[in-house]
């Protein structure tokens, strides 16, 4: 009961990541990268949600119950300048968690470009 | 007289070579005529003539072949070439990331993108070709324990008749500042190779194409 | 200075001068450049569904085998040390695809498994193979008969109008090989045709 409580919160929070990164400006959208793939095959997959989880983030804890670490992968767009698109989905996904799960420590949010377009 | 040991010692002795009632087999008989060597027997010989005239009667059914086929040269490759880009644009190739500004950002952008950007960089220097792209990462490559951000190195084919080194300078000051402008890649260091000369104008209509 | 304003020269009319070439979108290809790949695609595939569609006989198959060729040669690339051209290499690849959809495709022919046709047939001279659509369509069906290695080398040399040397480094064997089955493949062939009449 409790495990499937937090598997749908966690991925609640992830769907909540990803449409806050989807709004950021100079975001074209969010995909996986390689990596994402080779990680989400063997993991299981999330009950509670609509379908698979969004493509492009990952939200895991290292830590146990430390701060999340929250992985990026996006395509952005050529006319913005590539570092200040990353920066602005940093921000958003540390206001949105912040927003979300105020008790928690500050994340830490990696994004890696994927593609230009 | 028969004449055995020739032919069986040849290059190649077939499972379905066929002695014929002259003495030769009809591989070399056939090899003669591929390579139209002049040979008083092969020109008398009623067997051999035979031979001949089965492979020569199959060709004229392969030119019929060939120009049945030929109909369909005039192939659109469009719809091919975009199921397999779609294949293609989905698929990532393993590769590295590299800092968007500073390291400790823990901002990242894949090396093949930004080569991509680097290369159409260089590519708006007029008869410029780039070619490979590397992003070097020094830190990662240990090159240089102090040394934070990476470098470039880039290959070009230039145009003939073009001051290199006025070239060069030019690709170098578009790369840098595609990376700083376009990107926020931090460079130490930017290398232009010029590993071809090109003939031919110099104002193409690729400079400054978007992809 | 010599540089100075390349504009003012005359345009050069050669067809190719504003592309790059095969080996430079091949560099770039293989760094992960899609557009470069998408340009050499676009050069080779006309070429390439060619090859495949008269070494498997049908269209469809042919595009299934060229895409799956061109699929191999985007992980491959970072390999490809351009020894040979994109274009050779690119043959090589479709060939050894077309090779593995003959093999899955059937059986081992009759022909073979018994071993040569009786040769009696041949002491006389067979009916004569004629011209037209008919011997074409009869050809087509007698291709089918072949072994996979067999149909490959003899369509290579025969169809493609390639030299040994070039059909052993695409297939991957010894000329002598190569000479071997176009033989065989041949007197299949002319059996075959022959014996229809």
């Amino acid at each position: 009961m409790t495990a499937h409580h937090e598997i749908t919160a966690h991925a609640k929070l992830v769907e909540e990541v990803a449409t806050a990164v989807q709004a950021v400006p100079g975001v074209a959208f969010l995909r996986p990268g390689l990596a994402d793939r080779l990680r989400s095959a063997p993991a299981r997959p999330t009950p509670g949600t609509g379908g698979a989880p969004p493509a492009g983030v990952r939200m895991t804890r290292p830590d146990g119950e430390g701060p999340w670490h929250v992985e990026i992968h996006v395509v952005a767009l050529r006319r913005a300048r590539t570092l200040d698109v990353a920066r602005l989905v940093r921000s958003a996904v540390e206001h949105r968690l912040d927003s979300l799960v105020p008790a928690q420590q500050t994340p830490r949010v990696t994004v890696t470009v994927t593609g230009l377009v | 007289m028969t004449d055995r040991t020739d032919p069986s010692n040849s290059a190649f002795t077939h499972a379905d070579d066929e002695l014929l009632p002259c003495g030769r087999l009809v591989s070399r008989t056939w090899d003669d005529w591929e390579q139209q060597t002049d040979d008083a027997h092969l020109r008398s010989c009623p067997h051999c003539r035979d031979a001949v005239r089965g492979l020569d009667d199959l060709e004229s059914v392969v030119r019929g072949l060939r120009a049945e086929s030929a109909d369909t040269s005039a192939y659109d490759a469009e719809p091919l070439t975009r199921r397999i880009m779609d294949v293609v644009r989905l698929e990532l190739r393993p590769g590295r990331p590299l800092p968007l500004g500073e390291p400790a950002e823990d901002l990242w952008i894949m090396e093949a993108v930004a080569a991509r950007a680097l290369r159409a960089a260089a590519e708006t220097v007029a008869g410029v070709r780039a070619g490979s792209c590397r992003l070097v990462d020094a830190r990662v490559d240990g090159t240089d324990g102090t040394c934070d951000s990476g470098g470039v190195r880039l290959d070009i084919h230039a145009p003939v008749g073009v001051s290199l080194p006025e070239l060069t300078d030019r690709v170098r000051a578009r790369v840098w500042e595609a990376a700083d402008r376009e990107l926020g890649v931090v460079l130490a260091s930017v290398d232009i190779r010029v590993t071809d000369l090109v003939a031919g104008t110099a104002d193409d209509g690729q400079e400054g194409r978007t992809p | 200075m010599v540089g100075a304003r390349t504009q003012s020269e005359p345009p050069d009319t050669r067809a190719d001068t504003t592309a790059p070439d095969d080996a430079l979108l091949a560099v770039r290809a293989a760094e992960g450049d899609e557009d470069a790949f998408a340009v050499l695609v676009q050069r080779h595939a006309a070429a390439l569904i060619r090859l495949a569609t008269s070494l498997l006989g049908t269209g469809a198959e042919a595009e299934d085998a060229v895409q799956d060729a061109f699929l191999s040669a985007w992980r491959r690339l970072p390999e490809f040390q351009g020894r040979s051209s994109f274009g050779t290499w690119m043959y090589r690849i479709v060939t050894n695809r077309c090779l593995s959809v003959l093999r899955a495709r059937k059986p081992v022919a009759p022909l073979e498994a018994a071993g040569d046709v009786p040769a009696a047939e041949h002491a006389t001279s067979p009916a004569r193979i004629t011209e037209g659509r008919d011997a074409v369509r009869e050809l087509r069906e007698a291709l089918d008969l072949l072994s996979a290695e067999q149909r490959a080398c003899w369509v290579l040399r025969e169809l493609d109008g390639r030299s040994y040397e070039f059909v052993a480094d695409a297939v991957g064997i010894s000329q002598e090989a190569v000479r071997a089955r176009v033989f065989r493949a041949r007197r299949r062939l002319t059996q075959a045709l022959g014996a229809w009449r």
